[in-house]
């Protein structure tokens, strides 16, 4: 088994950060229209600074350590950095990359969690 | 609940006074169920019906009119074998019996008027409810919900005993009968009459099983809900007679769901995404059926799964998984067949 795939069960079966985040204060909610996958990012932002982030997901095992690495990933840091947030630093965490039609199962909760940051930017 | 009797308890006037007829037996062909019930006011007012109408109808609005003005109980007897319209074909036959019965409102106390509020509660809360009374002695009226819990009392200890029984019997298939109960007092016979929620049918996963699902449910009378995270896969062009299309991050959905023993919950997306979740959800939920659409050895991956998790392999024993009964069908319809004969035989009790 690859690096990536055992990195993928392993948060799957086990993922951090899962669950909804009491006294949240920006949140976003994604979907893949054509698979599927669900998620929600919310976000605990003080003075700039994601202080806590969780998420809610029905969705695959690549979304859901998607999900598990970016929350631990987003934690502690500021909010401009979540532009840095690409695709390729969650390849880095999981060990590898998905298969070419699942970059989209990955990017999901990236996408969505970028998306939280900026309602709080924006409120 | 028959809605006129409901809207009676809930609006008349501590004065007010109606007579209740029910149809409490039926042997032969009739169009009306065992429960239809009419409800007759003291002004000639009429609610509902027992009957195939005509003749018969007027003997039980006759009777009852006479008990709303004087009061008592009456079990009538009525055949519908009309000579002349079973010469010419126009009769089904056989033959009914209606009890009509004075109610005045619950807050007087009436027995029967209580036992029927009780039942409705029940139903608020989406349980099952028997209301039981004597049909060859005096009044008196039993509630007893799904939980065993009871209202008012058939005025003997061991007939209220061996009444809550049989309707927790009845309430497992749902029919209203009549039957004959011996206890330390003697032989009584008693009607129950079974009240219960609305079937429905919680349907994950909105594929062509789904759509097949919605035609088969509608034919039972059952409430559909379709849920799936796709608004392209579970829309009002796929599932037109669909009664709910709830898109979005289904486990979240189906938690906002009331569980009861009505409920047959079927996850028919084939995905892993939406079934762990949801099964997170309702394995220890009182949900009447829960089936998962898969093979066997996707069925016991699941429960692997689910088992570390925490849940016990009693609760795992509740999923229905490869879901069905085996009729040998392939196509998404012969599929859904089989999903909703495997319901109807889990209600009915033919199947654990």
């Amino acid at each position: 088994m690859s690096a990536f795939r055992a990195a993928v069960l392993e948060h799957f079966r086990h993922p951090r950060n899962r669950g909804a985040l009491a006294g949240a204060n920006a949140s976003a909610d994604g979907a893949n229209a054509l698979c599927g996958d669900r998620v929600r990012i919310e976000l605990l932002i003080e003075q700039g600074r994601i202080v806590d982030a969780r998420f809610t997901a029905d969705g695959c095992a690549v979304c859901i350590a998607s999900a598990s690495v970016a929350t631990e990933w987003a934690r502690g840091r500021s909010l401009s950095d979540m532009s840095i947030l690409q695709t390729s630093i969650v390849h880095e965490l999981l060990g590898g990359a998905p298969a070419p039609g699942r970059e989209r199962c990955l990017s999901l909760p990236l996408d969505t969690l970028r998306r939280a940051a900026d309602t709080s930017r924006t409120s | 609940m028959a809605r006129h009797l409901i809207d009676w308890l809930d609006s008349a006037a501590s004065d007010d006074a109606a007579a209740l007829a029910t149809l409490v037996s039926a042997s032969g062909s009739t169009s009306k169920k065992i429960g239809a019930k009419m409800l007759v006011g003291r002004d000639g007012e009429l609610a509902g019906g027992v009957t195939i109408g005509g003749c018969v109808d007027a003997q039980v609005i006759a009777a009852a009119d006479e008990i709303v003005a004087h009061g008592g109980r009456r079990l009538l007897g009525i055949s519908l074998d009309d000579d002349e319209a079973w010469e010419i074909g126009l009769t089904c036959g056989g033959s009914v019996e209606v009890l009509i019965e004075r109610i005045r409102p619950p807050s007087t106390g009436d027995a029967t008027a209580v036992a029927y509020r009780a039942a409705h509660r029940a139903l608020d809360l989406g349980a099952g409810a028997a209301v039981v009374r004597v049909l060859d002695g005096a009044g008196g009226a039993l509630a007893i919900n799904e939980h065993g819990t009871r209202a008012g009392t058939l005025g003997d200890a061991s007939l209220d005993d061996a009444a809550a029984d049989i309707a927790r019997e009845a309430l497992r298939t749902g029919h209203s009968q009549s039957v004959t109960l011996t206890t330390t007092s003697g032989e009584h016979r008693v009607y129950v009459d079974c009240l219960v929620p609305v079937a429905r049918l919680l349907i994950v996963g909105a594929g062509e099983i789904a759509m097949a699902l919605v035609r088969f449910a509608n034919e039972l009378g059952m409430h559909t809900i379709v849920v799936d995270g796709r608004d392209r896969y579970a829309s009002r062009e796929r599932f037109g007679d669909a009664d709910e299309i709830r898109v979005g991050m289904p486990s979240e959905i189906v938690a906002g769901i009331t569980p009861n023993s009505r409920l047959a919950v079927v996850l028919v997306a084939h995905d892993y995404k939406y079934d762990l979740p949801v099964l997170r959800q309702l394995l220890r939920a009182p949900v009447g059926y829960l089936g998962l659409l898969g093979s066997k050895r996707r069925g016991a991956a699941m429960r692997d799964l689910l088992r570390a998790d925490g849940f016990t392999d009693a609760e795992l024993a509740r999923i229905h998984t490869p879901i069905g009964l085996d009729l040998g069908g392939r196509s998404p319809a012969e599929v859904a067949l089989s999903i909703i004969a495997e319901i109807v035989a889990v209600r009915t009790g033919k199947r654990p």
